[in-house]
């Protein structure tokens, strides 16, 4: 399948020396799910705000939607639409003032990003909320309106970071339901991280392991969880995600010596 | 992606409209100035000196200045409001060119001392002060400030994005308030006794930009017109790129 992410030896070097992400490589096919797993600080967020446009690489390249990222962000920002782990809202205005006050920003007609705004309202089942200052609303419901935030303008790429937190069950399930929908009615590509790992495993197909920096993993969710299962001797077979991955990081950190 | 950078600059200016504090408050001290600086030493107004435009004319830029002080520091304010609820991530994550999201709260800035300056003079016209050329002096009084918002507004704005603290884009206005002092602000070059004084208002960019306003109201030197209007046009020139650069250089 066509890609429509490609990183090429991404490195990522903070002013004091630390480097966030060592020569990264990753190919994202075009309509897929990506999920990115890593402990806390490996370096996930740091490529979501690079791919994201946010924050600038130290060398390597990448390519979105066809455009070269130190060439056209601009462009790329259009097809994207980024869910960041930290919420991004303005806390004096409604979620129907902000949603609306997005799609302009997307150079969308005010009556038709007022339309977006509305049908987004009922997808992330806002409707009581709309014309409530966002400063009074829950922390899930926040959440909601970030994540509806980044969809005002019809991306093809949905970047996740931490999506679900602070979410309830139900929340998460209408969540997870409209990310579905999305990818299979719309084609949209889904890169996600978090730590979720049910979640994971339910709602995505293909996935990334990076750690301290490096991706030590790429390729199919499936894939992931059987060679990581049933290791030699131990005589269980394991079958979720969460499983898979505990014992493949520990395997790692036990061949590397950490 | 024009309608966007549009969209941005209204949303600065109708922040300005929902929160007038900072400029009613600003536009008060400026006119308790006015009132007991008239009141306090306005005597010696009749000082040849003071040449035709008596001491209002001569102490109404000061007063324009120090407006300044109180109406360019929204831009920070904004901006830091912005930034701490992160929704600042948000609007950069939009196609909108990155420096109108500083470049639209300072022209809320420069607008906001546009009227302040404006009322300002119109209490001047009401004092006598003489308006040597007439709605000339009035527009260029108030390009003048205009400038000078654009200029202090303009390091504010930089300032809170370079370093995401209020604090610091708050020295704009503690430098200027300082360098208030340190020029012509209470008497003429000529009455300046000591030396140092006089050296430190020559070198003093303020001084030029209150001489120029001096010049539009009562008709001093041109000289000083220009020098004012070049000085204040540089710092704001300046002052936008430290911005933009600023911008740039954030959420690296």
């Amino acid at each position: 399948m066509e890609s429509i992410i490609t990183v090429s030896e991404l490195t990522k070097r903070y002013r004091d020396g630390t480097e966030a992400l060592k020569k990264i490589s990753l190919d994202i096919p075009h309509g897929s799910r990506f999920v990115l797993l890593g402990p806390n600080g490996a370096g996930k967020t740091t490529l979501v705000r690079i791919l994201s446009t946010l924050s600038k690489e130290t060398s390597g390249d990448v390519l979105i939607g066809g455009e070269k990222k130190n060439q056209s962000a601009s462009l790329i920002r259009k097809k994207i639409g980024v869910a960041l782990q930290s919420l991004t809202l303005a806390p004096e205005a409604t979620p129907l003032e902000l949603l609306v006050f997005q799609g302009g920003l997307f150079g969308i007609a005010e009556s038709k990003a007022g339309e977006k705004a509305l049908s987004l309202i009922n997808r992330f089942g806002l409707e009581k909320f709309r014309d409530k200052k966002i400063r009074n609303l829950s922390g899930g419901n926040k959440r909601r309106i970030h994540i509806a935030l980044a969809l005002v303008h019809d991306p093809s790429i949905l970047f996740l970071d931490e999506p679900t937190v602070g979410m309830d069950p139900e929340g998460r399930y209408g969540f997870w339901s409209e990310m579905k929908r999305l990818n299979t009615e719309k084609q949209m590509t889904l890169f996600m991280t978090t730590q979720y790992l049910e979640e994971a495993q339910k709602n995505s197909d293909i996935m990334a392991v990076i750690l301290d920096g490096e991706i030590v993993f790429s390729g199919k969710v499936s894939d992931f969880i059987s060679l990581n299962s049933g290791k030699e001797g131990s005589g269980n077979s394991l079958l979720t995600l969460e499983e898979g991955y505990l014992n493949f990081i520990e395997e790692i950190r036990q061949r590397s010596g950490l | 992606m024009r309608s966007g950078n549009l969209l941005i600059v209204k949303r600065a200016v109708t922040g300005l409209l929902k929160n007038p504090w900072g400029f009613i408050s600003g536009l008060g001290m400026s006119l308790f100035f006015l009132a007991v600086y008239s009141a306090g030493i306005g005597g010696i107004g009749f000082l040849p000196q003071f040449e035709n435009g008596g001491y209002t004319a001569f102490i109404l830029p000061l007063i324009i200045i120090s407006l300044s002080i109180g109406s360019t520091g929204s831009a920070g304010q904004a901006l830091n409001r912005d930034i701490q609820s992160g929704y600042f991530y948000r609007l950069y994550l939009t196609p909108v060119l990155r420096i109108t999201f500083v470049a639209a709260p300072v022209m809320a800035d420069m607008i906001s001392m546009a009227v302040g300056t404006s009322i300002i003079l119109i209490i001047g016209f009401f004092l006598k002060v003489p308006f040597a050329f007439g709605f000339l002096s009035f527009a260029g009084v108030v390009i003048l400030a205009m400038l000078l918002a654009v200029a202090l507004s303009g390091i504010s704005a930089g300032l809170t994005v370079l370093t995401e603290n209020l604090q610091a884009a708050q020295i704009t206005g503690v430098v200027v308030f300082s360098m208030m002092f340190l020029s012509t602000t209470f008497l003429p070059f000529d009455m300046i006794t000591s030396s140092w004084m006089k050296m430190t208002a020559r070198i003093n960019p303020l001084t030029y930009i209150l001489e120029g306003m001096r010049f539009l109201l009562a008709g001093s030197s041109y000289i000083y017109f220009i020098s004012g209007f070049m000085i204040s046009l540089l710092l704001a020139l300046i002052s936008l790129v430290f911005a933009y650069n600023c911008t740039r250089k954030s959420l690296m």
